[in-house]
């Protein structure tokens, strides 16, 4: 097990440096002078260069490019151009905002999906499961901005019970922030809710005919325990890569979710930051963003390996 | 097999929307009631009545007529970027699958660090590069999901490669790229189909969220992201504003999914839920 999970972080790090490299790229891919993309047409000469100093411009590509890395292995992603803030401070304090969202998020769509899912499963081709697939299809045909903004409409602006504006963090007032929290979490988290809930249904279908449910059948066990004790837990390890996979569409969901909703969070930011031309804020939040779902990525499929030991051996 | 693809209701439905759809893209200036980007500032944000079928924005533009062209803008970008994310995936995956060592390695590696991104984060990054034009959103969503396409034809490729019509074929002195092309790719058809009805399906919704955030077509073109941005304003005063737009949207991607859900079902029964 342990040089499984050895092997899979080693693995990562050719990928990590390859997803450092194309976001490096990035600011040198922009047509024209990068000094003068990011400080605008009118910045003087004496900006210029001094921004050319500061990011060492001047001097070849992949010397560039090693003095970014370098910084960046330690942490420093550089200085916000409007700000003048380091970058890391600012996607630190932004961060948490966003890893709230996206974790209540997942709560929200696993709490629908997996029983939703095991129902259709267990009623395959019923009413029910008509009406799940029905649900599963619109939920993922539902653009999520457009489902914020309904949802602020009718719930905040209509039926004032969530506010529409403003921000209370979870960490300083845990009930006040979770109101604010509430519809930003559900809008995000429906897509995902249908994509797992397929995932679910599918996998229970296929493990519901297999031999060993039979038995437990036959040995008496009631229904439900063979449902949850026995099928669920085979069902679910397929079902933890499509969350793995899923959590990428979280964390860039997230980043419409914050702006219809203006939440402070990282995603917004990182909006905010393109129409700003503040491209060192963009490269870092990018390359954090990217850091955190190969992170994610790997820790799902080590918990895979843990529920399905075949996989270790390949 | 085609009626076996009548057979599903839900497909069907589907196929109906699309065609619709498609239909609307080639109509539109029959069906739009007025010029979309006609302001009209005697009627601005009115609520939606016989002139106006879905009422007007902050510039007295119709926004029926908006949503109906709209439907070229965010259709054509969509299949735009797929059939761009298909031919560079199929290049790509099948150069990978057939040399395989090195060039696969390297390859695969790059497709993994593209897919490393979060979908709508990297279109943001490259059109943040690239600038707002409704041919970089191509360019941003191609590259978002040629990857995708790339891994499923480099994995046909490998799973027929080793056959024995593939040997014989080389020991006939057929060239690679004919082998390639003749032999293997057609294997790969049925997935891959599968797969341009998902991408197509993603690639609206992605183009519309761009368009919402700005990244998009630039304005004053009507997409229906571009649309519902500007509805966000005024909420409290225009509601009408936000519905119709999204419904056009999802009533699309409903399509794609629905027709695709059916084709799924046809063509590769083993995915079938």
């Amino acid at each position: 097990m342990i040089k499984y999970c050895v092997k899979r972080i080693i693995y990562l790090i050719p990928t990590l440096m390859l997803v450092a490299i194309m976001i490096f790229s990035l600011i040198h891919l922009i047509p024209g002078d990068p000094a003068s993309v990011m400080l605008g047409a009118d910045a003087t000469e004496e900006d210029l260069n001094a921004i050319r100093q500061e990011l060492g411009l001047e001097k070849p590509i992949a010397t560039q490019f090693g003095l970014w890395l370098g910084k960046v292995i330690k942490g420093d992603f550089g200085i916000s151009i409007q700000t003048k803030i380091p970058v890391m401070q600012s996607i630190k304090e932004r961060f948490s905002v966003t890893l709230i969202l996206t974790t209540l998020a997942m709560i929200f769509s696993l709490i629908i999906a997996i029983p939703s899912g095991i129902m259709a499963a267990v009623y395959q081709n019923s009413r029910k499961d008509y009406l799940f697939m029905l649900g599963s299809i619109l939920g993922v045909s539902i653009p999520g901005f457009w489902l914020g903004l309904i949802a602020l409409l009718v719930f905040s602006v209509k039926l004032g019970w969530f506010p529409s504006t403003g921000f209370v963090s979870i960490s300083e007032n845990v009930l006040e922030g979770f109101r604010y929290m509430i519809l930003p979490s559900i809008t995000l988290g429906l897509f995902m809710a249908a994509v797992v809930a397929r995932m679910i249904r599918s996998s229970m279908l296929e493990v519901l005919r297999l031999e060993y449910v039979t038995h437990a059948r036959a040995k008496g066990l009631s229904e439900w325990k063979v449902i949850t004790k026995h099928a669920l837990k085979t069902a679910f390890a397929p079902t933890l890569t499509t969350i793995g996979i899923q959590y990428g569409f979280l964390l860039g969901g997230a980043v419409v979710t914050e702006t219809v909703f203006s939440l402070p969070g990282l995603g917004k930011y990182v909006v905010v930051s393109i129409y700003m031309r503040d491209y060192p804020v963009v490269q870092g939040c990018i390359l954090f963003i990217a850091i955190v779902y190969c992170v994610a990525n790997l820790v799902v499929d080590l918990l895979y390996s843990y529920f399905d030991p075949r996989v270790r051996y390949e | 097999m085609f009626r076996r693809i009548l057979a599903n209701r839900m497909g069907l439905i589907g196929l109906m929307v699309i065609m619709a759809n498609v239909v609307l893209i080639f109509v539109a200036p029959w069906v739009a009631t007025h010029n979309p980007l006609q302001i009209d500032i005697l009627h601005q944000a009115a609520p939606p009545s016989k002139a106006f079928l879905f009422g007007t924005d902050e510039f007295g533009r119709d926004i029926f007529s908006r949503v109906v062209y709209g439907a070229r803008i965010s259709l054509s970008i969509s299949v735009l970027s797929v059939l761009a994310a298909l031919l560079s995936g199929v290049i790509m995956g099948g150069i990978s699958g057939y040399y395989g060592h090195w060039v696969d390695n390297i390859i695969m590696r790059c497709m993994d660090a593209l897919m490393s991104f979060p979908a709508i984060l990297l279109a943001i990054a490259i059109m943040a590069v690239l600038g707002a034009h409704e041919y970089n959103v191509v360019i941003a969503l191609g590259t978002v999901y040629f990857p995708r396409f790339a891994r499923l034809v480099r994995g046909s490729v490998l799973s027929v490669k080793e056959k024995e019509f593939v040997e014989a074929a080389l020991a006939m002195g057929t060239s690679d790229l004919v082998i390639i092309f003749r032999h293997i790719l057609p294997n790969c058809l049925a997935p891959l189909i599968v797969q341009v009805t998902a991408s197509l399906a993603y690639a609206i919704l992605a183009e519309a969220a761009l368009s919402f955030l700005g990244l998009g077509a630039p304005p004053p073109a009507p997409s229906w992201g571009n649309i519902l941005s500007d509805a966000r304003n005024f909420m409290m005063y225009a509601p009408w504003m936000t519905v119709f737009p999204g419904v056009a949207i999802t009533l699309s991607v409903l399509g794609f999914n629905l027709f695709g859900d059916a084709l799924r079902d046809v063509l590769d029964p083993r995915l079938r839920t």
